[in-house]
């Protein structure tokens, strides 16, 4: 009987995961780190059991650890992923889900992607990120209850989360971190809020695709907050409404995409503006091609002293990407940002091959060129190369 | 003797019925999906690719069908190899033009349109197209019978099919052979103009369920000199399916 049992748990379980190692290789020194190799090992194991067609459980454990002390080293067991460094040990999801009809209802910790454009989404609101390495960042779970209810050709989306998970930002004694000519040193205290945060999508399927979005709750990037002789530096993410949508187009020759936001707070601080994204899309043989430009228009500009905001960061930029199927293990890719005054570049360059059923081997080189006034010209010493093994299972 | 001419009359008028089907390719293809209609399908997959350079690698999917053919909705979920695990493919078949696709990548959580210009492209590095992963509807093509040939063996019709307006394809026209004896598709060479872009040939026959169903499928992509061959398992026709589990929403979920 229990073998019977252990059975059916079995047939109800599936699982994946992998192991990946990465190597980077920083040229250049950095004013505030001279570290040149850093070194990543992280482990993933994803699990769904299922017992009843609508009813499944995931969940999602990080394993990892590195050379720079991105990482903690203490073994617990994390389950918020709000902390500075990254956790040795992290729960990236733990949900519930069940199913009826055309809703569905998950709880827990879950990864939630609002929005269709690549490289960069206005309204994505609630996917914060791990922006330790800026330019190459991973999207981080929320506590969330979603429900989804589809019905024919259109969904509506609604989200409630708890309380807020910040994006991570890069430390302060690693090369990430600019710091300001002639700043004095600095501690930096975080003031995360405690109020939940909301939204709605509504989202429609056709020849034109197109959503409408709201968002209430707050900014999961920090704007700084500085008082003169005082060396202590306030984090703060101020409240925030969102309004916004996206709209994709299948023409015969490109696909147009679109994405716009406005963005608005009762927080006198933040900034209220329009934050918008219109790309091109073209399929020729193997090649994948991706072109397009983020703008932004400031309505009110807000009196914090400075923030850290990467996804501003990309906009007045031309994007574009391109991608190369080699054969079936093999592609190449290429991803580039300008900003449109040239004061900024950031090129990525990515060789990638798979070996057998498991093994995926990638190589590249990032760019970074531009002015330090500039958002991205600012990393001009941090261009690198990077090399990543994967074992998949 | 009445009666014998009654008989005489009603095998004539049979065979004369048959000799007119035979000769019209829009009835053979009519029958050809009739014959092979079932509410729903499922099947396990197994992909085996094989290079010019003779590398192969395998991968492995599940694959449901709710209704059939311009009427119906396909969902594939890839299950090997282990960097693949969970990427999905929606396809929404329509009678009266180009189907539909969406493909699900669980690493991005992200689920992506794939454009009509997209559908020329290969199927995640297999031989197989997007479109052609889509089921073909006979009113979306104009038939033309180029004649009678022997394929492995079997007498067979030989077909010519040209996409209707509305139909967006990569193929100006393609080549079907149809058996005469199960009506059953044996053979499809898909053309741009004059040059042969791909050539899938059924094998491995079987009566499932009273619907003959090749059980293989090789496709031959005659620019890389490449091959996939499919091979379908625990192939199984009308199981009780949801029309709620052919979304976008059910590609979302997991696993």
């Amino acid at each position: 009987m229990p073998v019977l049992f252990l059975l059916m748990l079995l047939q109800a379980l599936t699982q994946r995961g992998f192991l990946e190692t990465q190597g980077v290789l920083y040229p250049q020194a950095a004013v505030n780190d001279s570290g040149h190799v850093i070194g990543e090992v992280q482990l993933r194991y994803e699990g769904f059991y299922k017992p009843w067609s609508n009813f499944q459980i995931a969940g999602a454990l990080d394993l990892r650890s590195d050379t720079h002390h991105q990482t903690e080293r203490v073994l617990r067991l994390d389950w918020d992923d709000r902390g500075r460094q990254r956790p040795l040990l992290s729960l990236q999801r733990l949900s519930a889900q069940y199913r009826h009809g055309g809703l569905t209802v998950e709880a827990g910790k879950q990864l939630v992607r609002w929005g269709r454009t690549d490289i960069v989404n206005p309204t994505d609101r609630f996917a914060p990120r791990d922006f330790l390495t800026v330019v190459d960042n991973e999207f981080l779970g929320i506590h969330a209850v979603r429900a989804t209810y589809e019905r024919g050709s259109n969904t509506i989306d609604v989200i409630w989360s708890p309380r807020l998970t910040p994006s991570r930002i890069p430390l302060l004694n690693q090369r990430w971190f600019i710091p300001p000519e002639g700043a004095p040193a600095f501690e930096l205290t975080r003031d995360v809020p405690a109020g939940s945060q909301s939204g709605v999508r509504w989202s429609h399927v056709g020849f034109v695709e197109f959503a409408a979005a709201a968002y209430s709750g707050f900014d999961n990037l920090p704007s700084f907050e500085v008082t003169p002789g005082n060396p202590v530096v306030r984090e703060a993410y101020p409240e925030l409404r969102m309004f916004g949508g996206d709209v994709g187009v299948p023409l015969q020759l490109v696909s147009i995409k679109g994405e716009a936001a406005y963005f608005q707070s009762p927080d006198h601080r933040a900034d209220s503006y329009v934050m918008y994204v219109i790309q091109l899309e073209r399929q020729a043989g193997e090649w994948f091609f991706v072109g397009g430009y983020g703008g932004e228009s400031i309505t009110e500009r807000g009196t914090q002293n400075a923030d850290f905001n990467p996804i501003r960061g990309l906009t007045r930029t031309i994007l574009a990407r391109a991608g190369y199927t080699i054969d079936t293990n093999r592609s190449i890719a290429f991803e580039t940002a300008v900003r449109e005054n040239f004061d900024g570049l950031w090129a990525k360059t990515e060789y990638s091959q798979a070996f057998g059923q498991h093994w995926r081997l990638t190589a590249g080189f990032t760019l970074i060129r531009g002015k330090a006034t500039d958002f991205l010209g600012q990393y001009n010493r941090n261009s690198h190369g990077v090399i990543v093994v994967r074992y998949s299972f | 003797m009445n009666r014998i001419q009654t008989v005489f009359g009603i095998l004539t008028l049979l065979s004369l019925s048959a000799a007119a089907l035979a000769q019209d390719p829009q009835a053979i293809i009519r029958e050809v999906q009739a014959r092979a209609k079932s509410a729903s399908q499922r099947y396990e997959g197994t992909l085996t690719v094989i290079e010019g350079t003779n590398k192969v690698t395998e991968k492995r999917w599940s694959f449901e069908r709710i209704g059939s053919h311009g009427d119906s909705k396909s969902l594939l979920r890839f299950s090997a190899p282990a960097e693949v695990k969970g990427v999905a493919l929606l396809v929404v078949n329509h009678p009266d033009r180009s189907s539909d696709q969406w493909m699900w990548t669980p690493a991005i959580g992200r689920e992506r349109r794939i454009a009509l210009q997209s559908r020329s492209q290969r199927f995640f590095g297999t031989d197989f197209s997007f479109e052609d992963l889509e089921e073909r509807d006979i009113e979306q093509f104009d038939h033309r019978l180029l004649g009678e040939e022997q394929l492995e063996g079997a007498d067979c019709w030989k077909i010519e099919s040209k996409p209707r307006q509305g139909k967006v394809s990569q193929y100006t026209h393609s080549h079907v052979w149809v058996r005469k004896d199960n009506y059953v598709v044996v053979q499809i060479e898909n053309f741009k103009k004059t040059e042969l872009i791909r050539r899938a040939k059924y094998s491995n026959i079987q009566r499932v369920q009273n619907i003959w169903t090749a059980h293989n499928i090789e496709m031959f992509d005659a620019g890389r000199k490449s091959r996939t061959i499919l091979v379908f398992e625990k192939l199984q026709y009308n199981l009780p399916m949801k029309d709620e589990n052919f979304t976008i929403q059910a590609m979302r979920r997991e696993p």
